[in-house]
């Protein structure tokens, strides 16, 4: 019987051709325009995106390298260390990883803030901050060490990235890259006649809440707004079906299925699964089209099938709810404020239009309480190379959501059908 | 068989029903009949368990289906006044999916399907979508769709509503074959009384959620025999004229309209030399004075003063 009805509903879709090319044809095309106007603001060089970055150097890089030559001097002929002395004076990786981040070209996007060892736990705590750079107190010595003595221990940046700030910490993570690839391409030694050996950011230092740069892919405009417009976008699949449910009983087919005999809640639970199944197919089909136009890719399957199983299952609650309360009232005016006013708000809160959430921790928890911003959070932790375990949080809210409004939905589903 | 009691239906202060009482038996066709915002298809949602009466019973072979709707769901069948049904759907894929809610399926179904495409006369528009049949042939589907499971009682709530000639006989046809051929019992419900004289066994009159007339066609006609109703016809008409007739003690009503009056007097005055000088004194120049032999739209204007329809 429920597969009757989620058949039927199928049917009726497939047969509004205008309507799946409008659910399906908008986020792509919103995703072409969005990702294409906006991409030069993600990459860089928008007075939009405000990134504060911290910095704080653990050691005197000065004296580092003054004890590097001492010590050397006392196991190296003078001739060899005189050699060498000027390109070792030069190795100032501290400074010049400094430089990259305080110079003219970032000054409008970043507010750059060398903070004293004291001010660390003050610094890593502050949720303003984009990301906090530091930089161990032997690092100097160390990666000298690394280099010319060819000791084997690879020293490590210290980066924490906030999470939160998903554009920012991602052009972070992009400049660090590029920091990382100057300096084993050599750009800064070669000339110097130093050896080139990798200077290696750690992998596996995640201080506190905070995600580290290890695992990060960058997010690019075009993964952004694809995630940000399949979320928004499917939220309309919950009031198509809420105003197909509505015309039902409008129109007394709901009569006619309560007058077979069939218990309401069987019309329910088929409004609620065909819901999540469209949610998901719409879901697939806005993802496959990234994918194969945008390159849009998962480096999690696993993961991202989970998160739109989780999140299609969310909207079919929207829908249900939607259903039940324009029963209740015998009216479409809920179903209409919805995909009018509240989609949009729910868009803009969960991060669909541009990262909203970056501007203050309040505004990013709102947005991934709305189940679009959680899906969206989920699907972008996704593409920078987390797994379940980190979207864990997301997932368990999506499932929570769509129980209670399911339960609301029931609650307020209305005993007798007919509306005269 | 199934039974009316002392039903009421009270929407906010007004009462859209108010103490209805009305009985069905097997086999018969019964007329509802009334003109707009009567009650009807309130007073026959409560009857097919669709909306809770505010007071009164449903009773169904002596039980009430207030508590327990579902014995009588099973053996009726509901066409709603409103086409319900999928408009993006062909003829027969409705039918597919009302069958299949009725828990029809495989060969069984599709007999069925065919069947009733044939009797609704849908046979070769079966592979159609709904939206583009015509008002006639919605209306014929909307019928079918509620035979699907045989139902022993079918309601049928103004089903003729706003269709071309043909497709309104071919409806009233159909009713009389189900009645006939397969003692289908029906509660018909129009605003036109001649569907209901043609079709009805007995007959309930509503008004404004009042119950105002009830029996067998001949029973209510009746209701006129002490009477005779005259209709007056000329060019035009004038306030002067129409003052005189309703000032005039033996008329008991009177209709206007534009090039014909209707007035209802007992039967055994004679009024033609009057209103032959009536319209005498006031310049009217008459077409036609007739005696009519008395319609149910005749009952109607003599309960209430005033025509079915305008
Ligand atoms: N859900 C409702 N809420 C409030 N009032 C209602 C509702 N349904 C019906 N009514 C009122 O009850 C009265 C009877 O309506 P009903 O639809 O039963 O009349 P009807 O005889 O079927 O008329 P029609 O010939 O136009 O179909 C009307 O005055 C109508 O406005
Ligand atoms: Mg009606």
């Amino acid at each position: 019987m429920i597969g009757q009805i989620i058949k039927k509903q199928l049917l009726l879709l497939w047969r509004n051709p205008m309507q799946l090319v409008l659910l399906a044809g908008l986020p792509i095309i919103l995703i072409a325009i969005l990702g294409t106007a906006l991409s030069g603001m993600m990459e860089g060089g928008s007075p939009n995106i405000n990134m504060k970055i911290g910095f704080i150097n653990h050691g005197d890089e000065e004296k580092q390298i003054d004890q590097f030559i001492a010590d050397m001097e006392e196991e190296l002929p003078s001739e060899t260390v005189e050699s060498i002395r000027p390109a070792v004076e030069q190795w100032k990786p501290a400074a010049m990883l400094k430089d990259v981040f305080d110079n003219e070209e970032l000054k409008e996007m970043t507010q750059f803030n060398e903070a004293q060892p004291a001010e660390r736990d003050k610094i890593l705590a502050d949720d303003s901050y984009t990301a906090v750079i530091e930089i161990p107190e032997n690092f100097t010595y160390e990666t000298l060490e690394n280099r010319i003595l060819d000791k084997t221990n690879e020293p490590a940046l210290n980066v924490s990235l906030n999470n939160g700030h998903q554009i920012g910490s991602s052009i972070v993570n992009d400049i660090l890259h590029q920091f990382q690839e100057q300096l084993t391409l050599g750009e800064f030694l070669a000339n110097e006649g130093i050896d080139q050996t990798v200077l290696q950011l750690d992998e596996g230092l995640v201080p506190g809440d905070k995600t580290s740069i290890s695992q990060k892919n960058p997010v690019s405009a075009k993964d952004y707004y694809a995630v940000g417009m399949a979320v928004m976008n499917v939220l309309f699949i919950a009031s198509t079906i809420g105003s197909i449910a509505f015309l039902e009983r409008q129109i007394h087919v709901f009569d006619r299925v309560i007058l077979a005999n069939v218990s309401r809640w069987i019309y329910f639970i088929g409004t609620f699964i065909s819901a999540s199944i469209i949610s998901a197919l719409h879901l697939l089909i806005v993802y496959g089209f990234a994918w194969a136009v945008y390159g849009v890719s998962w480096p999690n399957l696993a993961a991202f099938f989970t998160v739109t199983l989780a999140f299609a299952i969310a909207v079919g609650g929207i829908a249900v709810l939607l259903t039940a309360i324009s029963y209740r009232f015998n009216s479409e005016v809920i179903i209409n404020f919805f995909s009018g006013i509240i989609v949009t708000l729910m868009a803009v809160l969960g991060g669909s239009f541009f990262p909203i959430g970056d501007s203050s921790p309040f505004i990013r928890m709102l947005g991934n309480l709305t189940p679009n911003g959680a899906g969206m959070s989920s699907y972008l932790k996704i593409i920078r190379g987390d797994g379940i375990v980190e979207i864990s949080s997301h997932l368990l809210f999506l499932a929570v959501f769509a129980l209670v409004a399911i339960i609301i939905a029931a609650l307020s589903f209305p005993k007798r059908g007919a509306s005269i | 068989m199934l039974e009316l009691v002392d039903l009421s239906k009270k929407f906010k202060q007004i009462y859209a029903v108010k103490n209805l009482n009305m009985f069905i038996e097997k086999g018969e066709i019964i007329g509802l009949l009334g003109p707009n915002g009567a009650g009807k298809s309130t007073a026959i949602s409560m009857l097919t368990s669709l909306v809770e009466p505010t007071d009164g019973d449903v009773r169904f072979h002596n039980k009430s289906i207030l508590k327990k709707p579902a014995p009588l769901r099973a053996v009726i069948g509901m066409v709603p006044q409103e086409i319900a049904l999928y408009d993006d759907l062909t003829a027969q894929e409705n039918l597919q999916f009302f069958g299949r809610i009725y828990r029809l399926k495989g060969a069984v179904l599709k007999k069925k399907i065919d069947e009733i495409l044939e009797l609704i006369g849908l046979t070769d528009r079966r592979k159609d979508v709904v939206k583009t049949f015509s008002g006639g042939m919605k209306r014929r589907l909307n019928i079918g769709v509620a035979l699907l499971h045989d139902p022993e009682v079918i309601v049928m709530d103004e089903p003729t509503v706003g269709i071309d000639p043909q497709s309104r006989s071919y409806i009233l046809e159909t009713v009389k074959r189900l009645n006939a051929e397969r003692q289908m019992t029906v509660l018909y419900t129009s605003h036109y009384m001649e569907e209901v004289e043609f079709l009805c066994d007995r007959i309930y009159i509503m008004d404004k959620g009042d119950l105002i007339a009830s029996g067998t066609k001949e029973e209510i006609k009746r209701i006129l025999s002490a009477e005779k109703t005259i209709s007056i016809k000329a060019d035009r008409f004038n306030d002067t004229f129409i003052d005189l007739l309703e000032q005039n003690p033996t008329i008991n009503r009177v209709v206007a309209e534009e090039k014909e009056v209707t007035i209802i007097t007992a039967k055994e005055t004679n009024l033609f030399s009057d209103l032959i000088k009536m319209a005498e004194d006031t310049g009217i120049e008459l077409n036609s004075v007739d005696v009519k032999t008395p319609t149910l739209e005749d009952v109607f204007l003599h309960l209430t003063g005033r025509a079915l329809r305008d």
